[in-house]
């Protein structure tokens, strides 16, 4: 803390009796410091209990009026207003939608790769079996009977226009 | 059964009880009390009427919401003051972030521009009516930065110690002491140049 803040903490009774011995011999020999402690005193004298006498420039009835107004649409909004959700909750709705997307993708796809090779996709709980070959064009569904036995219900194989081949 | 109220009668911590059990018409009286205070505080940190009526009206609806958490540590005034304190300051800094800085402001934030003036040697307020000073320095309050209003106010009038000037203005206690260094010369220089004037 610079002389100058000591200075103030004085005059504002913030420093201990050590500080405030070593600024007393300091004011003894330094008239500027002197002069400036006395300039802080004046200040802080004319400041206090001479505030500007302020009145509200409106009547009792009506300033409280707007405060009881919207005291009372403060509590009918805090009635109205859904509970506050649990943050967790977020992130619930946007989730389960991309889950549901995934899932959705993954069933129309039938499990297919990229690279042109055959794949079979195995839902359990409809016991359906799906293959799929892309360099055939080519994509057979079979579903089990109550024996648990495969048989082929549909077919499909994508030709390709003549000015393609 | 609890007896009625004598709303003009009783003492502040009565309409306080009574305003925590839901009583709108002791909450009533409360604010009868103490809205010139609350307002002159609001409108000594904003200087604008409108908004010093809107901020001293928002800061009674929160305290009848907060009601609950006043234990009775200060007096309600003091509880309420700060509540319009905290609300003026918020609004203040919302529209300092909008608004461009001045030059004397930056110079001020950059320091240093209290050193360079003169040294008032003579008593600016000595001889003055006490109306006429009043005037004065609310002239010279209203040429300062609202940080440096802020800090005299909470100072001089609110009677805060640094450590809690620091807390409700979210800055260090250096930064308190700079800025109220600033403002005490700067308001002793603006009341000696107001009296000059007068003279002259």
């Amino acid at each position: 803390m610079n002389t100058e803040l000591k200075l103030q903490a004085l005059v504002d009774g913030e420093l201990d009796a050590r500080e405030v011995r070593e600024l007393e011999t300091l004011l003894a020999q330094d008239a500027h410091s002197a002069a400036l402690l006395q300039e802080l005193k004046w200040t802080r004298s004319a400041l206090v209990s001479h505030e500007a006498d302020v009145k509200l420039p409106e009547s009792r009835e009506f300033y409280w009026s707007k405060i009881s107004r919207a005291i009372e649409a403060e509590e009918k909004h805090a009635v109205t207003a859904p509970p506050e959700r649990v943050w967790w909750l977020r992130f619930l709705y946007p989730a389960a939608g991309l889950a549901a997307m995934v899932a959705v993708m993954f069933v129309v796809s039938g499990g297919r790769t990229t690279d042109g090779s055959a794949s079979e996709s195995v839902t359990e709980d409809v016991n359906v079996v799906s293959f799929r070959s892309e360099s055939e064009k080519m994509s057979v569904v079979y579903v089990a009977d109550e024996n648990g036995n495969f048989s082929p219900v549909s077919q499909e194989a994508k030709h390709e226009p003549e000015a393609e081949k | 059964m609890p007896q009625p109220i004598d709303y003009k009668a009783a003492l502040d911590v009565q309409l306080v009880a009574a305003s925590q059990a839901g009583d709108m018409v002791a909450f009533e009286e409360l604010v009868a009390r103490h809205r010139d205070k609350i307002y002159a505080r609001a409108f000594s940190m904003m200087r604008n009427e409108e908004e010093a009526i809107d901020l001293s009206q928002e800061a009674w609806v929160k305290a009848w919401q907060r009601l609950k958490q006043f234990q009775g540590d200060s007096s309600f005034a003091t509880w309420m003051t700060r509540i319009v304190i905290n609300l003026c300051l918020d609004q203040l800094r919302r529209q300092k972030r909008t608004r461009a800085e001045s030059i004397e402001q930056l110079d001020e934030e950059l320091g240093g521009v209290e050193r360079q003036m003169p040294v008032v040697t003579t008593n600016p307020s000595e001889g003055l009516e006490r109306s006429e000073l009043r005037k004065r320095i609310d002239k010279a309050m209203n040429q300062l930065s609202y940080e440096h209003r802020t800090v005299l106010i909470l100072h001089e009038f609110e009677e805060m110690e640094y450590k809690q000037i620091a807390k409700v203005m979210n800055c260090s206690i250096g930064t308190v002491m700079s800025r109220l260094f600033y403002a005490r010369r700067r308001l002793a220089s603006l009341l000696q140049s107001l009296k000059k004037e007068q003279q002259s």
